[in-house]
């Protein structure tokens, strides 16, 4: 914002509606000159909103292959099996990052250059902004009628001293004032309020990094893992132990809060009557943990957003489920298997859930099951239906197989899904078991027993260091563009010229914003009062006259 | 302005190594072992010393890691449901024998797994020597806080003081097994 202009040309110009101009213009020079203007060139290009907006769309194009392929952070056993099945092209997919889209370079070098770009562009709009705050008012105009608002009467007073009382009277308002500098301007005032709308504005861009930096520290230094864990059972937050672990850029696995967890007892309930049946009422965790390895073991309750905080971490209840139990004896009478097995229900609804059970050490060879594990059973025309999420009629149904699981070759498999290719189905319908039911499996292949079922909480363990600082630099953000968006600029000018045996008052005055109905009535009672001034001031320079 | 993009360039640059891990890879005081990727020998001076623990093993006696002291030990952390450690055992195994006469006692670390299924991998691959149970993976997390532990399998080298010379992060093969513990006993497979 610049005084050279003449105001009525350039009534309230944004830093950032110059900053476009002041670029076309350099840009056209660009084509002429050396290499630090090719750079400069570059960089303006750079921090431009049409590059923004490419380089966004680029983020959102790049993320697609994340997607639609298997990538090694959340689904190594998928990437593998896609190797085996596209020989050829997985390397070649491989070698672009495709597996690992979210750690690939040219992945990286469009969000940071979007990084770049948004900082590059807030900077030194922070700095304009500032710059705009500290600002004096531009001169006053020549022509104050030709303003927005104007009011024009005549004073006996000198016009130096009608510039000095409406001075006074401004400066009482809280206006910022600009004085001329010598006498051969004539005598004027320009006042101008309302800065606290670059200081909203200001806030608003300071806030806008705040939470870019933020996200930039979550990003770096913050972790997601999922753990799914069964009743009774425990786990430590270390690498191993978890189900899925996405950890920031910096964090290794050692930096993870060494705490552990053991789920106690999972109750849910359920509505039992009503339109609303079996719709949830409670869940409710009983959990122990440590929040360090030997340290005091505490008890708490987990319940649907309502975390719990150990170590800077929080560990939230997401999702629950059925496991059920059950025993294995394989041919030579052995106990080969003995456990609760999480099944995932699907989105059925009422809890019908799928799994599989891997006997993988038994003898003379390999057992699998896959299994539907119903919570409240009816059978309606042969197919076994949940008619409730509760487990009222609990019910398994099982299909045998027995062969290769294809594991023994070091080939990572998902605990929830079972390769039948090398495997011969032992039964040809599905098995039924009620708990406490056993199926000997045809040839003396061995005995499953469904001896009951245990439920399990999938825990979602977050660790983001930049979410109290995004939320704080949000409100803030939010308050500034309030601020900006309420907070009015106006402008009032007053200037007193000598005409004949007394002196012309003219004031003037202009709002930014359109909706001036405010400020109408404020330069009407400010033109009121700047009257009766000049008013008091003659009457007592009279008085002091006689 | 010539400054100022200078100056976010420069640490968008910074970011960029860190972000993509450009400036990582150099093993600096570690010894890759066999040409191995995955196999590493701690040098002499930066070998962690191993936490002690006391842990019941899959046969129900209770065991304390630090009566070991005194003996070259392969630490396996394992789980029967495994892939890669059903693919290194039977290398386990025949190793475990090979070097018992060379006083090296082999001992498993059971992570996430149960008892009976646990016993039957060992009967499965002939595995003879002694695992204790770690089903919350708490044996696991101390061991974490020394080396960086992702997952099963790893194998731990500790020499006679109970300091970790090698590692191997991953399965093991014969050759990588043999190569360290030729370097802490000083002798090849017996």
């Amino acid at each position: 914002m610049t005084d050279v202009r003449a105001p009525e040309a350039d009534p309230f110009e944004s830093a950032a509606e110059q900053d476009d101009r002041e670029d076309r213009s350099r840009d056209r020079a660009a084509g002429t000159l050396g290499f630090a203007d090719w750079l400069k060139w570059g960089w303006r290009q750079l921090t431009s909103m049409r590059i923004a907006l490419v380089l966004l769309f680029l983020l959102a194009l790049g993320s697609v292959p994340g997607s639609m392929l298997p990538q090694e952070g959340t689904d190594a056993a998928g990437v593998q099996q896609y190797y085996t099945s596209h020989p050829a092209l997985a390397p070649l997919l491989n070698h672009l990052g495709l597996f690992n889209v979210f750690a690939a370079p040219w992945f990286a070098a469009i969000y940071l250059l979007l990084f770049t770009s948004l900082v590059g562009c807030v900077v030194p709009r922070t700095f304009r902004l500032a710059g705009s705050a500290r600002a004096l008012p531009p001169r006053a105009p020549r022509h104050l009628t030709r303003l927005p608002r104007s009011a024009e009467y005549t004073t006996v007073l000198a016009p130096a001293l009608a510039a000095e009382v409406a001075a006074t009277v401004l400066a009482g308002h809280g206006f910022r004032l600009r004085r001329p500098a010598d006498a051969s301007g004539g005598a004027w005032v320009s006042a101008e309020k309302g800065y606290l709308r670059e200081v909203g504005n200001l806030l608003f861009h300071l806030a806008l990094l705040g939470v870019l930096v933020s996200v930039a520290l979550g990003g770096l230094f913050g972790y997601k893992a999922d753990r799914l864990l069964v009743q009774g059972t425990t786990f430590a937050d270390t690498q191993s132990a978890l189900d899925e672990f996405y950890p920031g850029r910096l964090v290794t696995a050692a930096d993870l809060g060494p705490f552990t967890i053991t789920l106690n007892r999972f109750d849910a309930s359920y509505i039992t009557s009503g339109a609303q049946r079996g719709q949830p009422a409670s869940f409710d965790a009983q959990i122990s943990y440590a929040a360090y390895p030997g340290g005091p073991v505490r008890t708490d309750q987990l319940e649907v957003n309502r975390p719990l905080s150990v170590d800077g971490a929080k560990v939230y209840l997401i999702g629950h489920g059925y496991a059920p139990v059950f025993k294995v004896t394989d041919a030579r009478g052995q106990v080969v298997y003995d456990q609760a097995t999480p099944f995932i229900s699907g989105s059925s609804g009422n809890f019908l859930s799928q799994g599989v059970v891997k006997v993988l050490d038994a003898q003379p060879e390999q057992l699998g099951f896959t299994g539907v594990f119903v919570p409240t059973a009816v059978e309606a025309g042969g197919v076994l239906e949940s008619v409730f999420p509760a487990a009222d009629n609990p019910v398994v149904s099982l299909i045998a197989y027995a062969g290769n699981l294809g594991l023994n070759s070091g080939v990572t498999q998902s605990v929830y899904q079972m390769d039948t290719a090398g495997m011969r189905r032992l039964t040809a319908d599905p098995q039924l078991l009620l708990p406490g039911q056993s199926l000997k499996l045809p040839g003396g292949q061995g005995t499953i027993t469904f001896t009951g079922y245990v439920p399990w909480v999938s825990l979602a363990i977050t660790h983001d260091p930049g979410q109290l600082p995004a939320l704080i630099c949000g409100i803030a953000a939010l308050g500034g563009l309030l601020l900006s968006f309420m907070v009015r600029r106006r402008r009032v000018f007053v200037r007193a010229r000598a005409s004949g045996p007394g002196t012309t008052v003219q004031i003037g005055g202009l709002a930014r914003t359109d909706a001036s109905g405010g400020f109408e009535a404020e330069f009407a009672s400010l033109a009121a009062e700047l009257r009766s001034a000049h008013h008091q001031a003659a009457a007592s320079r009279q008085h002091e006259g006689e | 302005m010539v400054v100022l993009a200078a100056t976010v360039l420069a640490g968008v640059t910074l970011a960029v190594v860190l972000l993509t891990g450009w400036a990582t890879g150099g093993n600096s005081g570690v010894t890759d072992v066999a040409g191995s990727t995955s196999a590493v020998l701690y040098p002499a001076g930066h070998r962690p010393l191993a936490p002690d623990f006391t842990a019941t093993t899959l046969t129900g006696s209770r065991l304390r890691f630090s009566s070991y002291r005194g003996q070259v030990v392969v630490l396996n952390f394992w789980g029967s449901w495994c892939g890669p450690c059903r693919e290194e055992a039977p290398t386990l195994a025949v190793a475990a024998r090979q070097y018992r006469s060379a006083g090296v006692a082999f001992l498993g670390v059971d992570v996430r797994d149960t008892t009976a299924s646990a016993l039957a991998f060992a009967r499965d691959f002939g595995i003879t020597y002694p695992s204790v149970s770690d089903s919350g993976s708490e044996i696991t997390l101390d061991f974490t806080t020394v080396v960086p532990i992702a997952g099963t399998p790893t194998t731990l080298v500790i020499d006679r003081t109970g300091h970790i010379t090698g590692a191997v992060f991953g399965t093991a093969t014969y050759q990588e097994l043999t190569d360290l513990l030729a370097k802490v006993t000083g002798k090849a497979a017996g």
